[in-house]
Parts: C-alpha cells; structure tokens; sequence
C-alpha cells in the first residue's frame, strides 16, 4: 500500500504550515527485515522529527548522556522513546506514517506497537496512520482499540484512470483504436468486479 | 544523523513519489475518517488511522 501512504506522507507534507509541525514515515518491508530493528525504527522516526532544523538541546544532550552511559554502542529503546518525546514536545502537532505494518519483523511488531502507544498517551498531538494487510488489525487493536479503519479495496475510477494513463503511454499507438481501447478496459473491469 | 538510526525512511519515500501516478487513489484523502483524523478531533481515542487491504490493493497494483 505504498501508494496509499505516500500519497498520505505528501497531503500531509503539503499542509505543514507555519505551525511547528512535523511528519515522520516508516515503510516496513519484508527484504530489508534485517535491520528494521525496534531500535533503528524508532531512530529513523526521531531522526525525521529531529532533523528539519536544530537538533533541540536537550534532545542532544539526551544523546550525549546516554552514549556515555551505553559507551557509545548503540541507543536503547528508552532512550529513543525519552528523545522522542522531548522532540515531539517542541512541535505542535505530528504524524507518524508507517508502511506495511505486517511486513515488520513479528518479534518488534508488539514492541513497535506499544511504543506507538506510549507516545501518543503522553503526546496527545501525535497522529498515527498505518498501513497494511487486514489480519494486522487485531494486532493493531490489542493497543489501539479505537483505531479507525478504511479498507482499501480496487477501486474501479482508480483502475481505469491508470488503464487510460498506460493506453496512453503505449508503445505501438499504430495498433491500437477506439474499439480496442474499450474492450481491453471492458475485459479488465469486469474481472474486477469478479474479484 | 545516521547515529540515530541507519534507516532513510525519506530515500525510500521519494523513490514511491516518484513511481506514483496523479490522480489515483487520492479518494482515501477525501473520507470523513482521514478528515477527522487529520484535524485532530477525538482526542489520543482517535489518534490512529489504519488503512487495510489485500497485498497488491496500493502498493504492486497501483505502483
């Protein structure tokens, strides 16, 4: 569904205004498994909220702490979540899209979750959207039970917005006709709503 | 910032951008429920938006 979120990611790009606000994504994805841990999740999130401006001091000085105290190997999740929320409390509003939520490594997926949780109990200003495959919603709704679901099913305007966008493209536009054009998005429809 | 995390979420999200086509798929932003999201109202109950659908449905389909 990254054509759902990154559509979201831009709407919500395109209205960040003077208000100090800020819009964080995540794209989950099963080939790159090995290094979406709960740590660089939670780093690339903060990174993005971080990183339009100044670091703010005392996330900086959240950092220097704690890489002296873990000599420097790496973050812990608290740490991230303490830098977290002092990043979103200079902000006045923030979105956290995540991508594919089911491709997320099972192991991570409650601790992702619950830390979404955290922070938006404490960061009421916190907006989350999350994509993915349906049998993610239980898992969604163990910690977020008001979740707000839209299912995203092939929607027939969309198809034949992107059939006429390729027809049009076509690379052999001497075999192709009016008569043609209309059977193929005929054929292609129907199949749809046979799905 | 690599420090943070080794992660670049925003690589990954220009090169979706960039593959997407106009006009598709932007009924999502006209539902009342990403409305209501969007503005903020409901309070932390109504924080969460969850867009679901089969493998396919956005992502390998309209991309």
């Amino acid at each position: 569904m990254g054509n759902t979120s990154s559509l979201v990611i831009d709407s919500l790009c395109d209205e960040e205004g003077e208000e100090e606000s800020a819009v964080a994504c995540l794209y989950c994805d099963f080939l790159a498994q090995q290094e979406q841990t709960i740590t660089n999740m939670m780093g690339a999130i903060l990174k993005q909220l971080v990183g339009r401006g100044d670091i703010p001091k005392d996330v900086r000085e959240a950092f220097e702490k704690g890489k002296k105290e873990i000599g420097g190997r790496g973050l812990l999740l608290s740490d991230l979540m303490r830098m977290l929320r002092i990043a979103i409390s200079s902000l006045s509003q923030v979105f956290i899209c995540i991508d594919a939520l089911d491709e997320c490594l099972p192991r991570y997926l409650p601790e992702l979750l619950k830390s979404l949780s955290d922070i938006v109990r404490e960061c009421p200003k916190t907006r989350i959207f999350l994509t993915g495959r349906s049998h993610i919603r239980e898992a969604i709704q163990k910690y977020f039970a008001e979740a707000v679901v839209i299912p995203i099913n092939p929607n027939t305007g969309d198809v034949r917005n992107y059939l006429e966008m390729r027809l049009d493209r076509d690379d052999e536009p001497e075999a192709m006709d009016n008569d043609l054009r209309a059977d193929i998005e005929k054929v292609i429809l129907d199949k749809m709503s046979d799905m | 910032m690599r420090w943070l995390s080794p992660l670049e979420p925003n690589d990954r999200h220009q090169g979706v951008r960039t593959d997407r086509f106009d006009g598709i798929g932007e009924w999502v932003l006209e539902t009342s429920e990403f409305r209501e999201w969007r503005g903020g109202g409901g309070g932390a109950d109504k924080a969460i938006l969850f867009c679901s659908g089969n493998p396919g449905v956005g992502k390998t389909y309209m991309r």
